[in-house]
């Protein structure tokens, strides 16, 4: 299958010498929720940004629905929340969400070229604003980012990044800004989102709470040099509401992956 | 803000007290009155003690209010000499910025000609350029653009290159391409910049304009050229009458480009304030 996202053997070094990732395979089926999780400087910005072909890897393949990630941008598959809002202050709410679908037009005809994909109808106006309510943002559709929260800036990087429709959704720990109530509302609206779009996404956290919640796999990564340490599925049922969290199965997920990032903590070759 | 904090406070003023006086913005507008006055009578005594340094105020106003229509017309030679060369200076400056904020060759090569440029006393060519284009409009615009191309230059520069490393990455996930970047991303986070440039260099054009014609006292006329010829004659009168006007244009533009400012920039405020 070459659908979804696909890693293999990937080793990405900067200029001094680091390590990002060496050898990392990965092969993420469509329509899978998958986070990243792992000590500080393990490589899970570079795997976002080599799938988002922001920069190229040094061996190994990276594909997007069996194209390269050059191809798979081209063609608007991709989108991307980055850690902060990253919006542009001059542009109201609305605006802002619906530039990137102004920009590349061709965009459109390079995606039909593309097998698997299904061709889509961009969202016009009236569903970005159907989108932007979804996400409690009805009120604030004419504001300036200056005139919102911290969570509310959040949520419109996330609308702006479903609103292209991406068959790949990446997201660079997009709630670590925001406080424990906000986060889990966030969560929630998120997984609602997802649920009815169905994109891939690839989601990158500290928090082991919230990659078991939202995610069916979780992939464990280790620094030093950065490397995928274990891949843990999720099998819990959805929609996961808040009592869920209580349970000793979700527990269980929990201490499981907390297991796996210590050993991961374990530099190999120290005492 | 301070309204609810001071109403606890016996010694403050009441609260109509204070609406009164916030009103007629006393506390805006006395100080400099009173530094104006002190300012004027240290003037008059020195004119009268010393004729020969500075002219009587009365003076002053009276050339002013006898030929105010010789005065008006000069200056708006000046005006139009420093508005003109601050947009021939702005055109270039901006382009090469773009160009430099788009390819680190020109970037490169443009800005250490830039900073020798901006390092040299641009104000002792205008002799050279007076011989060189002679007593027309010419070397008086080519000063005026020198003068302002600089500040506009770094800032518009600096300004294109401010976007965060974020937004740039979510504008490329999505291939905007170079054209749609600049338009929809660079030019407006530099506006910022490219106001608090013009802020520095408007004033600056006047000052150009009026170098210019101080060295190229002749035909076209200007209030550098009344100054050049008033204190050959001893008129000290005129000549302050001049700096007068000119100190007033130097406010007015200064007044504009900040209403501008205000209107493109309301998102601005917001996020700095
Ligand atoms: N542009 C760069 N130049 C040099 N080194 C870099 C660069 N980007 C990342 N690195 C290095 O690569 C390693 C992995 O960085 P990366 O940002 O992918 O880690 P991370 O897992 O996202 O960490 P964090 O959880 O702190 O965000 C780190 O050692 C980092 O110092
Ligand atoms: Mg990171």
């Amino acid at each position: 299958m070459n659908a979804g996202v696909r890693l293999h053997g990937v080793r990405k070094t900067y200029g001094d010498g680091t390590v990002a990732l060496d050898d990392v395979s990965l092969s993420v089926p469509p329509g899978r929720f998958v986070s990243l999780i792992g000590p500080s400087g393990c490589g899970k910005s570079t795997l976002l940004r080599l799938v988002a072909g922001l920069e190229a890897q040094d061996h190994g393949q990276v594909s997007v629905h069996g194209v390269s990630p050059e191809d798979a941008c081209a063609a608007k598959l991709i989108g991307l929340v980055p850690q902060t809002p990253a919006l542009l202050p001059w542009l109201d709410v609305l605006r802002n969400v619906t530039l990137p679908r102004r920009m590349n037009r061709r965009a459109a005809a390079r995606r039909a070229e593309i097998a698997g994909v299904e061709a889509r109808a961009v969202l016009q106006e009236p569903d970005m604003l159907s989108l932007l309510a979804r996400a409690g943002l009805a009120e604030a559709v004419h504001r300036l980012p200056s005139q919102l929260s911290g969570g509310m800036q959040q949520r419109v990087a996330i609308v702006r990044a479903f609103g292209l429709r991406p068959d790949v959704l990446l997201m660079d720990e997009p709630f670590s800004a925001l406080d424990e109530f906000t986060r889990e509302a966030l969560q929630e609206q998120l997984l609602d989102l997802w649920d009815e779009l169905q994109t891939t996404v690839l989601f990158v956290t500290h928090s082991i709470q919230e990659a078991v919640r939202l995610s069916d796999t979780v992939v464990v990564m280790a620094p030093d040099p950065g490397r995928v340490v274990d891949v843990i599925d999720i099998d819990l049922p959805r929609p996961r509401g808040q009592q869920l969290l209580e349970q000793g199965r979700f527990h269980a997920y929990e201490d499981r992956v907390r297991n796996a990032l210590r050993g991961a903590w374990r530099v190999p070759g120290a005492a | 803000m301070a309204t609810t904090l001071s109403r606890s406070v016996d010694s403050r003023p009441t609260r109509t007290q204070r609406g009164v006086l916030q009103r007629l913005r006393i506390s805006l507008w006395m100080p400099p009155l009173v530094l104006i006055s002190v300012l004027a009578l240290a003037w008059q005594v020195t004119a009268v003690e010393m004729p020969f340094l500075l002219p009587p105020l009365q003076d002053v106003a009276a050339t002013l209010a006898t030929e105010l229509p010789y005065y008006l017309q000069n200056a708006g030679i000046t005006l139009f000499e420093s508005v003109a060369g601050l947009a021939i200076g702005f055109v270039v400056a901006f382009g090469l910025a773009v160009l430099t904020s788009e390819s680190a060759v020109i970037r490169r090569a443009v800005m250490p000609v830039a900073v020798v440029l901006n390092v040299t006393p641009l104000v002792a060519i205008a002799p050279a350029l007076v011989v060189a284009f002679g007593f027309g409009a010419a070397p008086k615009l080519i000063i005026t653009a020198l003068i302002c191309f600089f500040p506009i230059l770094i800032n518009t520069a600096t300004g294109l290159r401010s976007v965060p490393q974020q937004v740039l990455q979510v504008y490329r996930t999505v291939r905007a391409s170079r054209l749609e970047l600049l338009l929809h991303v660079r030019v407006p986070s530099a506006l910022p910049y490219v106001f608090a440039a013009l802020r520095i260099v408007f004033p600056l054009s006047i000052i150009g304009a009026v170098v210019a014609e101080l060295s190229a006292a002749g035909a076209t006329g200007g209030l550098g050229t009344v100054i050049s010829t008033a204190s050959s004659m001893n008129q000290l009168a005129v000549v302050y009458a001049s700096i007068f006007i000119l100190a007033l244009l130097g406010v007015a533009l200064l007044g504009v480009i900040t209403l501008v400012e205000r209107r493109v920039l309301r998102w601005h405020r917001g996020t700095t304030d």
